[in-house]
């Protein structure tokens, strides 16, 4: 039972750090995308790439694997940035389903359907993560450095401005915003930091292929953000915790194996438009909306 | 620090909205420009500030072409507007909607926190700075429209183009934006304002352009605009010789 929970708490940490790093883009810049996936699988590819090739040691890897996964937003963004809102998630779609292939048909660098097999251990500091209470250690600094980085950036100048661009473009315009400029950050960080995601589960697991980074786990991202709230830094987790502990729930009251995929599948819908209907700010407005009914 | 507009046309699905509009703007001065709804005043407000793009003529500021830039580009060159319908950032705190407009210079700056005192003095003059914590959403209609004041005074800009500031504000609030204007100007900024609240156009403004079909029909100080029988009797509703020539009331709204 402790071997599961454990397991259980550090793909709840990954899932918070990968919401949080969709949030950067979802809930203060104002950016829908559904390609969120892509960017965590190339940081899993090329951590794994990296502990299997050159070194297992995970800060070392996870740093390549941030700047891979940063340029490669960065580089995407460029061209996708250019189209706007409805336009975009289908570029974004796109995208994603470009990235898919070439997660399964680039077999040097990916392993193709196969995945790349036998990552070693992390290693931090000298000391091997072989238990999982180490690694969920290393789980939870990663999430704090995640959630300090994010609380410097949302209290910073850059932070406010992506929040200005997201209420009000033109108005963020005329006081001198440079739209493109501040999303084409915002994408580089978001991606990023989807990297450090992407290279916990690459340790943590010691494979990786492209069923984990499809199209659907991009829309999973996405319902976490939403179902929790974007815009906040709790809203994630909450959207995360739910995501993440829902299945277990289902598998904990022996929902049988055949119909969980689909009662989850409709769980999640359910919930995103039922929240759309009544608690459109997500998970975390449950607390104001209690503290109004209350007054 | 003139502003000289020349020879603006711009025209929407063959509907001349400006039609050859020539003016300038005097440094240090309030202008304001009148005439009824549809005449092209907010129209030439975004010519000037980028957001529309004229058909054919010039737009200098400060001597320096404002032809061809991105919004953003010539804010950075000391012109800032408002938006009639205020384009508040609602889900944001006061305090961060005008440290937003502080901050504007740096599209990218991660670790540096601008100057907040300016923000304060701004916000403590607007009688906002004990709201800064609250959101701009929560905001009554006239403090709302003294954030959007205080967000263009925060930018330091010597320019401001305030589009319909004045509307909806009470007495007293009416008062206060009339001597934040006048502090601005005298503090060496030039105003150009769109306003149909004759009486605060009368008020605070150095000269007055009259703008109808996208042209200009009549410039001059408020007296002489004031007391033309022809724009008196047409858009404002003053009937020339009566006492003190009164104003009849807003017909330009």
């Amino acid at each position: 039972m402790l071997a599961y929970l454990l397991n259980l708490a550090i793909l709840l940490g990954i899932a918070v750090i990968l919401a949080w790093s969709l949030n950067v883009l979802i809930g203060y810049a104002g950016i829908f995308s559904v390609m969120h996936a892509v960017f965590y699988g190339v940081g899993a590819y090329v951590a794994a790439q990296f502990a299997l090739h050159v070194s297992a040691d995970f800060a070392l890897a996870t740093l390549a694997a941030m700047a891979v996964t940063g340029a490669l937003a960065f580089l995407v963004s460029v061209p996708v940035l250019r189209v706007r809102e409805e336009y975009f998630v289908v570029a974004a779609i796109g995208f994603q389903m470009v990235a898919s292939t070439v997660f399964i048909t680039w077999e040097s660098a990916t392993g193709g359907m196969g995945g790349l097999t036998g990552i070693p251990p992390a290693r931090l500091l000298g000391f091997e993560l072989v238990s999982p209470a180490a690694y969920l250690a290393l789980t939870l600094v990663c999430t704090l450095a995640c959630v300090l980085v994010l609380l410097a950036l949302v209290r910073s100048p850059f932070g406010r401005a992506l929040k200005a661009l997201r209420d009000d473009e033109t108005a963020a315009i005329a006081l001198g915003k440079h739209p493109v400029m501040l999303r084409l950050v915002a994408t580089t960080i978001g991606g990023a930091m989807a990297a450090i995601g992407g290279s916990l589960y690459a340790f943590y697991v010691s494979f990786v292929n492209p069923e984990s980074f499809t199209l659907d786990y991009s829309v999973l991202l996405m319902a976490m953000v939403i179902i929790g709230g974007a815009g906040s830094l709790l809203g994630p987790v909450l959207g995360a915790l739910f995501i993440t502990v829902f299945p277990a729930l289902l598998n904990f009251l022996q929902v049988p194996s055949s119909v969980l995929g689909p009662v989850q599948q409709i769980v999640y819908g359910m919930m995103i438009v039922l929240l759309m209907l009544f608690m459109p700010e997500g998970l975390v407005s449950a607390g104001k909306l209690l503290a109004r009914r209350s007054k | 620090m003139s502003l000289e507009l020349n020879e603006l046309y711009k025209s929407f699905g063959g509907n001349q909205v400006i039609d050859g509009v020539t003016l300038e703007i005097e440094d240090r001065k309030v202008t304001s420009l009148v005439g009824p709804n549809g005449a092209g005043k907010t129209t030439l407000f975004n010519l000037v500030t980028g957001f529309v793009a004229a058909d054919r003529g010039t737009v200098r500021f400060a001597g320096r072409s404002l032809d061809g830039l991105a919004p953003q580009a010539i804010k950075r060159h000391g012109l800032v507007r408002t938006f009639q319908n205020l384009r508040l950032f609602l889900d944001m705190t006061v305090h961060e909607n005008v440290l937003v407009a502080l901050e504007s210079d740096l599209s990218v700056n991660f670790w540096s926190r601008a100057n907040r005192a300016p923000a304060e003095r701004v916000l403590r003059r607007v009688g906002l700075w004990d709201k800064r914590q609250q959101m701009a959403g929560e905001l009554s209609y006239a403090e709302r429209k003294f954030l959007s004041l205080a967000r263009v005074l925060a930018t330091g800009a010597p320019c401001l183009l305030l589009d319909e500031p004045a509307a909806g504000l009470d007495g007293p609030s009416l008062r206060l934006f009339h001597e934040l204007v006048r502090e601005f100007k005298d503090g060496g900024g030039t105003v150009l304002l769109i306003e149909h609240n004759l009486d605060i156009v009368r008020d605070v403004s150095d000269r007055i352009v009259f703008l109808d079909k996208g042209r200009i029909a009549a410039a001059g100080t408020p007296q002489e605009i004031f007391s033309n029988p022809v724009l008196g009797e047409l858009y404002f509703g003053i009937r020339v010789g009566g006492a003190r020539g009164e104003a009849a009331g807003h017909a330009a709204r």
